[in-house]
């Protein structure tokens, strides 16, 4: 049964989660091309970030690309079910009874 | 907390927007670039070729090297958006089949005996990266492969007079592969 999560349901973190749930597995996102996409502040984007990683449905890298700090972002395994179930779950909401 | 009809229709829009820009932004990441860079190299050289082997074998090979360095250009700014992990176990795999193409058969076996042949062998060994690359990761790229493969094949043993104008279609192949995956492929 699909359950709505409330984690996920924060519209900025929706808006996340549906953006990288779009990579394929084992690809990462920069995290500045993220917030550039999603149109967030640096500040906002590292908040959501820290309460979906908190729930492990994203991991979060940091490495050095041309002496420079980088962060990548990619969703767990756990974070597209997660996500998935929550859509099955909206669209069950609006679903005829 | 309750979510509402309208929260969940809400929401659902949101996503699908955020889906959608997303997916456009990605599919300038699927390689459509390097098909469309590696399909006008191709075409280029195999024109050369057919021109004069002998007089153009020097900028065909300058044509190869740029298409090297810009594939580099290209995949170093793409990483700084989107990156894939390395699949070292591929990456193995591929080093095998260029090393025993490119050392292995010319150094011990001898070679080949004319330009057609080596255009053509080459063509093959790099076709054979294609199709390995579509069964690993179950995509396109099996289908190019075998395409190509075929073409080069057939202009080789079958109609040798049209060696080089298939080698042109097969930089047609891989272009024409490009737009499919840039506008179609998900």
């Amino acid at each position: 049964m699909s359950q709505l999560d409330y984690t996920i349901h924060q519209p900025a973190r929706l808006q996340i989660m549906s953006a990288l749930c779009q990579l394929l597995e084992g690809e990462r996102v920069d995290f500045t091309y993220l917030k550039d996409h999603l149109g967030l502040t640096d500040g906002n984007l590292g908040a959501h970030l820290s309460t979906l990683e908190a729930r492990d449905y994203i991991a979060v890298d940091k490495e050095f690309v041309a002496r420079r700090p980088k962060t990548f972002v990619a969703v767990t395994p756990a974070g597209r079910q997660a996500f998935a179930e929550h859509v099955a779950a909206l669209q069950l909401l609006l679903a005829p009874k | 907390m309750n979510i509402t009809q309208e929260d969940a229709q809400r929401a659902l829009q949101d996503i699908e927007a955020s889906r959608l820009a997303m997916r456009g932004a990605i599919r300038s990441h699927r390689g459509h670039l390097f098909l469309w860079l590696w399909g006008l190299v191709w075409i280029v050289m195999s024109a050369l070729f057919w021109a004069d082997a002998h007089r153009f074998q020097y900028a065909a090979t300058a044509v190869g090297v740029a298409g090297i360095i810009a594939s580099f250009a290209i995949g170093m700014f793409q990483n700084r958006q989107i990156r894939s992990r390395i699949d070292k176990r591929f990456v193995t795999v591929c080093a095998v089949l260029l090393g025993f193409g490119y050392l292995v058969w010319p150094i011990f076996f001898g070679g080949l005996s004319s330009y057609k042949a080596g255009f053509g062998y080459s063509t093959l060994l790099w076709m054979q990266l294609y199709i390995v690359a579509g069964i690993w990761f179950d995509n396109y790229l099996l289908w190019v492969g075998l395409a190509v493969s075929a073409l080069v094949v057939a202009g080789f043993l079958l109609v040798p007079g049209l060696f080089w104008a298939l080698t042109i279609l097969c930089g047609a192949v891989l272009v024409g592969s490009g737009f499919y995956v840039r506008y179609f492929w998900r």
